[in-house]
């Protein structure tokens, strides 16, 4: 059991600009599961890139059962016995489960050009059942939830077996960021099973789920491999110091910034909002300087009501009234218009516009800030953008770099720079403005909060995790089946507990 | 298909250059414009000044094909060269081809078959302008007149669509016996010629009431509409279609192919206009059942109009001093039937012609009304 | 354990209550298949007992065969294209494509131009001009990163120019009556065109169910990028696909000809507006990844019947186009309608 089934040692690989990895070494044992953590833009992605054969180092060496090996691309790497499951869903909707799991390495069950869909099938089901999934391979993989979704792609990363005469190096990618509760769970599960048949290199931001679930964890910092800790030697404090480089503050949500809002005027008044089929008779306020959380699962009707209030959607009944004026939004440009922003939870979909650069986006929702008459300034446009490179710490070459080069979290960073920087802005809806972003870059965004609701601005939260609800709102709403359940005060030292929230919850 | 494709940005610089070059663009334009006084028409031109167009739809139908050769036949009666456009009924286009030609420094001689009403007025002013000679054919609109434009405006030629419709609606009902039930095929609706050929026929239907009409439909021109419509209305009028009216040869040729499909080959008289050398060839044989066509004679169409041009502009012809019968008129047509199909199926040598370039006047049938 | 809560939570109940989206989703993505699906055979049936209303004519066996004769070639064409549109690409280049195999197949065939007598050879001609054709198209696409709309624009003009050179001023005529009786003849009252169709249509079947080249045409079209992550030689199929569709525009080529007893430049015009409206309509989607030849067949048979009710009912012939226009948007309209709220991007 010595022989590594993994080992890159001294690897570099340079970009334009930004060295992302330097002299980097890490190595998997049989029948592991290695953790990696580190920043956005510390160079998780890059190695990951460099593991699956997407890119080649430019130094050092990678070594597959003690053999050195050069990965020309993708297939390579596969063969290699390396199979990823990636951050970002990677299954073609429109062709079944099992041409998803076996795509590009259809091998026998294609002859000549035709397919033999019963064997093709059969070697689908054979990874589908090493999961204990019961999904059907001659399933149409749009028909499949997103948790199914996450199965088959575990599948198609284990189907590399095949290609390889020994067990797979499978490599989970943020596999956590879009699970909760019992979802979660069962990817534990599935790790520990995966253990059995694999090594499982395990890359997350969460640093709790990474202590608990990995054998061995590497710390990347700023491209270089800086630490590797024994995860029942070390907690989540050391960690987060190791990868971010500075004390990680119990005030991680700046409570004591929370100021009362009680006799603050109201900002954002609905009354008895309805919306057929999903959700009934939602009434709240939102005051100056306020931040209300809403916690529910999914179903629950919180994601619809924020798509009503941003004007993506229409409503059956009810009232909204915003600064004092009834309004009633067609579109969210009307929204945007009344001085509604809204950060999405899919922001590579909805909350960035892909194609354009840094510099683009930030000022995509309202360009007056940095315009003079219908022109824009180019000085102020400069400035401002350097500004809020600045302060929300987005790591970028440079504010013309196209946005899809940027990590995902540094991608949220530039979805919230593009709200904050409007001026009309009253309420700023934040739907999981923290997905995906790592511990230090998350305490960047509750500050914000915290400064925004200091200039009289209200926000609506639908927050990653309850604690994160609990402890950002002044109040906080549960909603269950398209209704308000319980209304909670949140006001610092006298929070209401995850408990009580959950109980109204299912 | 990924969203991921990058946009290219104009940069600031490239904005400026835009602007830049519109402006200076703008600038020339005028400039050139401005300066074509010295090219104004009136003054008499070589040969060595001028230079011979043809603009037509395209080269792939056999009329116009037969049209670029009556152009080159009165090209080497005067020795010279002809350039020939084809649009492939594309306006846009055809002014487009126009205009870079006259930007030229020779004087243009342009003879054109406007694709639609609507071009002309573009396109005779276009030349206008540059000091070129242009004649028309076929298609202008109702109140444009040439001498209203100007002299470089020589003429406009056309043919009276309601006698070409008119002549062949009365053979179809000779072959047919006087009585049954026909169907008419139009071309595309809003043409002057489909306009006019139609009400040649309603002329002919109201003389012959033993005749009925079963029902009419576009076929747009094309042969292969013409099928699907004829396979249609032979199953709409299923025994009754007794006589087939297309305004063009091509069209009747496609029904000929859908009465063949319904087993009715020869058994269903079928007319058309245009002379294309197949119809000929149809109704020499007899049996395919195509009774007659019209040739408005492609060759001296094409040569015709040059001639015009060409003598207006070596100062040949004054034009100030023509009459406005000689400046938009018809020209003559030929119905061909089995009678006298054989001297039209050999293709005319370019001797048949000379005298047609001296006297461009000779088929004068009428001024256009 | 694992057991259990791995299917707990594929089946996406978790806690006490059932997710209500687990369901919602393979519920509404039912639904929106169908829709896609349903809408265009809806439509047809509706304007099928339309025009039965109209006209009692429109169901007789005289004219349903003429309805099929005349989808056949858009049939054959329409099938060929979905490969393409399938892919996210879109060919452009038919026309031209048909004209030249039309006089490529007439000229080798016996003609009245000159002394060959090729018979069924003079079809293969044809065809393999238009496989040529596609060839081009695709390799120039691929290699050449021209997009397919400018590529099949340009070779569709070579197309017609390569036609008008071999045209020679007047169309040849075909005189091989043994191949035009493929183009007019029947076999047990049926069109031997609509055979030829019926097979073509087999055929893209098979393609898109069991072959490479078919399911590759989905997972290009669906995502590329993932596609070249998993290996596969995008390239390839690209080509593959441009093949198809230029073979079988090759082989309408040939059929028209056979049908016109001509080899014609015109012989194709009009046929790209109604191939990509045939495939549109049905429901494959112009952005790629969904749809496919049996969605193309209700496609042609919207259009064929469409075109040939209006004559039947007396529609005026000058407002014809007009309503065809509308019924088209509408069934469109209708297919898109209720899966609107999916498609965010329509360009």
């Amino acid at each position: 059991m010595s022989t590594p089934v993994l080992q890159l040692r001294g690897i570099t690989k340079r970009f334009p600009g930004v060295l992302a990895l330097d002299d980097v070494s890490i190595e998997v044992r049989p029948h592991e599961v290695v953790g990696l953590i580190g920043e956005n833009g510390a160079g998780k992605s890059t190695l990951l890139k460099i593991l699956s054969g997407v890119y080649q180092p430019d130094s050092g060496e990678l070594l597959v059962r003690g053999r050195p090996t050069r990965f020309r691309g993708p297939r390579d790497a596969a063969r290699a016995g390396i199979g990823m499951v990636h951050q970002e869903q990677s299954l073609i909707g429109s062709v079944t489960v099992a041409e998803n799991i076996l795509l590009g390495a259809e091998g026998r069950s294609v002859r000549a050009g035709v397919y033999r869909w019963s064997d093709l099938n059969r070697r689908a089901k054979a990874q589908l059942d090493k999961i204990g999934s019961s999904i059907k391979p001659t399933a149409a993989t749009d028909s499949l939830t997103f948790a199914q979704r996450q199965m088959v792609e575990v599948a198609k990363a284990l189907a590399v077996e095949e290609q390889a005469d020994h067990e797979p190096v499978i490599v989970l990618d943020e596999p956590t960021s879009v699970l909760e509760g019992a979802d979660l769970e069962t990817l534990f599960a599935q790790v520990q099973r995966l253990r059995g048949m694999a090594s499982v290199i395990f890359v997350s931001h969460r640093l709790d789920e990474v202590l608990r679930v990995s054998d061995r964890v590497y710390v990347m910092k700023d491209g270089r491999c800086v630490a590797e800790r024994d995860p029942k030697r070390v907690d989540v404090d050391e960690l987060y110091r190791l990868m971010v480089g500075r004390e990680s503050t119990g005030q991680y949500f700046r409570e004591q910034e929370q100021r009362p809002v009680d006799g603050a005027e109201p900002l954002l008044v609905v009354e008895g909002l309805s919306k057929a089929g999903k959700y009934r008779d939602v009434s709240f306020t939102i005051r100056a300087g306020e931040v209300l959380g809403v916690a529910g699962v999914i179903g629950s009707g919180r994601e619809d009501l924020c798509r009503t209030l941003f004007g993506a959607e229409g409503y059956d009944r009810g009232r909204i009234t915003l600064a004092g004026r009834r309004v009633r939004f067609r579109s969210p440009a009307d929204a945007v218009r009344a001085g509604i922003g809204y950060i999405p939870s899919e922001r590579r979909v909805e909350g960035v516009a892909m194609g354009m650069s840094v510099r683009e986006n930030i000022l995509l929702a309202d360009p007056r800030p940095v315009s003079v008459g219908p022109f824009l300034h180019p000085g102020r446009e400069r400035r401002t953008v350097r500004e809020w490179i600045d302060r929300l710490r987005i790591r970028t070459p440079g504010p013309d770099t196209d946005i899809g080069k940027l990590s995902g979290g540094n991608q949220q960073k530039v979805a919230l720079a593009k709200w904050l920087n409007s001026p009309r802005l009253r309420v700023l809806i934040l739907d999981h403005p923290t997905r995906g972003l790592d511990v230090g870059a998350k305490e960047d965004v509750y500050q914000f909060i915290r400064q925004m609701c200091g200039r009289g601005m209200g926000v609506l939260l639908l927050a990653d995790t309850l604690e994160e609800t609990i402890a950002l709102s002044h109040t906080v709403l549960v909603m269950k089946d398209g209704q308000i359940s319980a209304r909670f005060d949140a006001a610092p030292g006298a929070k209401p507990s995850q408990v009580e929230l959950v109980e109204q919850m299912v | 298909m990924s969203i991921r494709t990058p946009v290219r940005r104009v940069g600031r610089r490239m904005r400026a250059a835009v602007v830049v070059a519109a402006a200076v663009s703008l600038a020339v334009t005028a400039c050139s414009s401005a300066s074509d006084d010295d090219t104004s028409s009136g003054t008499a031109k070589s040969k060595e000044d001028i230079v011979l167009v043809e603009a037509i739809r395209s080269l792939s139908n056999p009329y116009h094909a037969n049209w670029a050769k009556g152009g080159q036949f009165f090209a080497d009666s005067v020795g010279m060269q002809v350039q020939v456009l084809t649009d492939e009924g594309d306006s846009q286009k055809q002014l487009a081809q126009i205009r870079s030609l006259l930007s030229g420094d020779k004087t243009v001689v342009l003879n054109v078959d406007p694709n639609t009403s609507s071009d002309t007025q573009a396109i005779v002013q276009a030349v206008k302008d540059a000091g070129g000679y242009v004649v028309t054919q076929w298609n202008k609109p109702d109140d444009l007149q040439p001498w209203d434009v100007g002299d470089n405006w020589v003429a406009h030629i056309s043919f009276d669509g309601t006698v070409s419709g008119y002549e062949i609606a009365k053979k179809l009902f000779e072959a047919m016996g006087g009585s049954g039930g026909i169907i008419a095929l139009q071309g595309i609706l809003d043409n002057v010629p489909a306009k006019q050929r139609f009400a040649g026929l309603q002329k002919a239907l109201g003389e012959n009431p033993n005749i009925q009409l079963l029902d009419q439909q576009t076929a747009e021109w094309t042969r292969n509409k013409a099928f699907q419509v004829t396979q249609t209305l032979l199953t709409k009028h299923s025994g009754k279609v007794k006589g087939v009216w297309a305004a063009n040869d091509d069209m009747a040729l496609g029904a000929l192919q859908a009465l063949k499909a319904a087993g009715l080959q020869g058994k269903v008289p079928v007319v058309g206009i245009d002379a294309v050398p197949e119809a000929l060839q149809s109704i020499k044989s007899g049996t395919a059942g195509y009774v007659a066509t019209v040739s408005s004679d492609a060759f001296w169409q094409g040569g015709v109009g040059l001639a015009l041009g060409y003598q207006a502009a070596t100062g040949e012809l004054k034009v100030s001093e023509l009459e406005q019968k000689d400046r938009a008129f018809y020209g003559k047509q030929f119905v061909i039937d089995k009678s006298n199909v054989d001297q039209y199926l050999t293709p005319p040598e370019a001797s048949a012609y000379t005298s047609d370039w001296t006297d461009p006047f000779a088929r004068n049938t009428g001024p256009i009304s | 354990m694992s057991g259990t809560a791995t299917t707990l939570a594929e089946s996406g109940a978790t806690g006490p209550d059932a997710r209500p989206a687990a369901a919602a989703a393979p519920a509404r993505y039912r639904f929106v298949r169908r829709a896609l699906n349903a809408g265009p055979v809806l439509a047809l049936i509706l304007l099928c007992l339309l025009f039965t209303v109209l006209n009692s004519q429109f169901l007789t066996v005289g004219n349903v065969r003429g309805i099929a004769d005349a989808s056949a070639i858009l049939l054959v064409l329409a099938v060929g294209a979905t490969f393409v549109i399938l892919l996210g690409g879109i060919d452009l280049s038919v026309e031209g494509v048909m004209a030249s195999s039309s006089l490529v197949a007439v000229l080798l065939a016996a003609n009245d131009r000159n002394g060959n007598d090729l018979g069924y050879l003079a079809v293969l001609g044809g065809v393999a001009t238009g496989a040529l054709f596609g060839l081009v198209n695709g390799v120039l696409h691929v290699r050449l990163r021209i997009p397919s709309f400018m590529v099949t624009l340009g070779t569709g003009a070579v197309g017609i120019g390569v036609a008008t050179v071999l045209f020679g001023g007047q169309p040849p005529r075909l005189l091989d009556e043994g191949l035009r009786d493929w183009g007019i003849g029947r076999w047990a009252g049926i069109p031997r065109v609509v055979f030829i169709a019926a097979v073509v249509l087999a055929l893209g079947y098979f393609l898109q169910r069991f072959t490479k080249v078919g399911r590759y045409a989905y997972v290009i079209g669906g995502d590329e990028q993932i596609a070249r992550l998993s290996g596969i030689p995008i390239a390839r199929f690209k080509v593959a696909a441009f093949v198809v569709s230029g073979t079988a525009a090759g082989l309408a080529g040939v059929m028209a000809a056979a049908r016109l007893g001509v080899g014609d430049v015109q012989i194709g015009s009009g046929q790209l507006f109604a191939t990509i409206t045939a495939v549109v309509v049905g429901g494959t989607l112009l952005t790629g990844g969904r749809g496919g030849v049996l969605q193309t067949l209700v496609g042609t048979l919207l259009i064929s019947v469409l075109a040939n009710g209006l004559i039947l009912s007396g529609v005026s012939p000058y407002v014809q186009k007009a309503v065809q226009g509308v019924v088209i948007v509408a069934a469109v309209a209708a297919t898109m309608w209720t899966a609107r709220n999916r498609i965010r991007v329509v360009k």
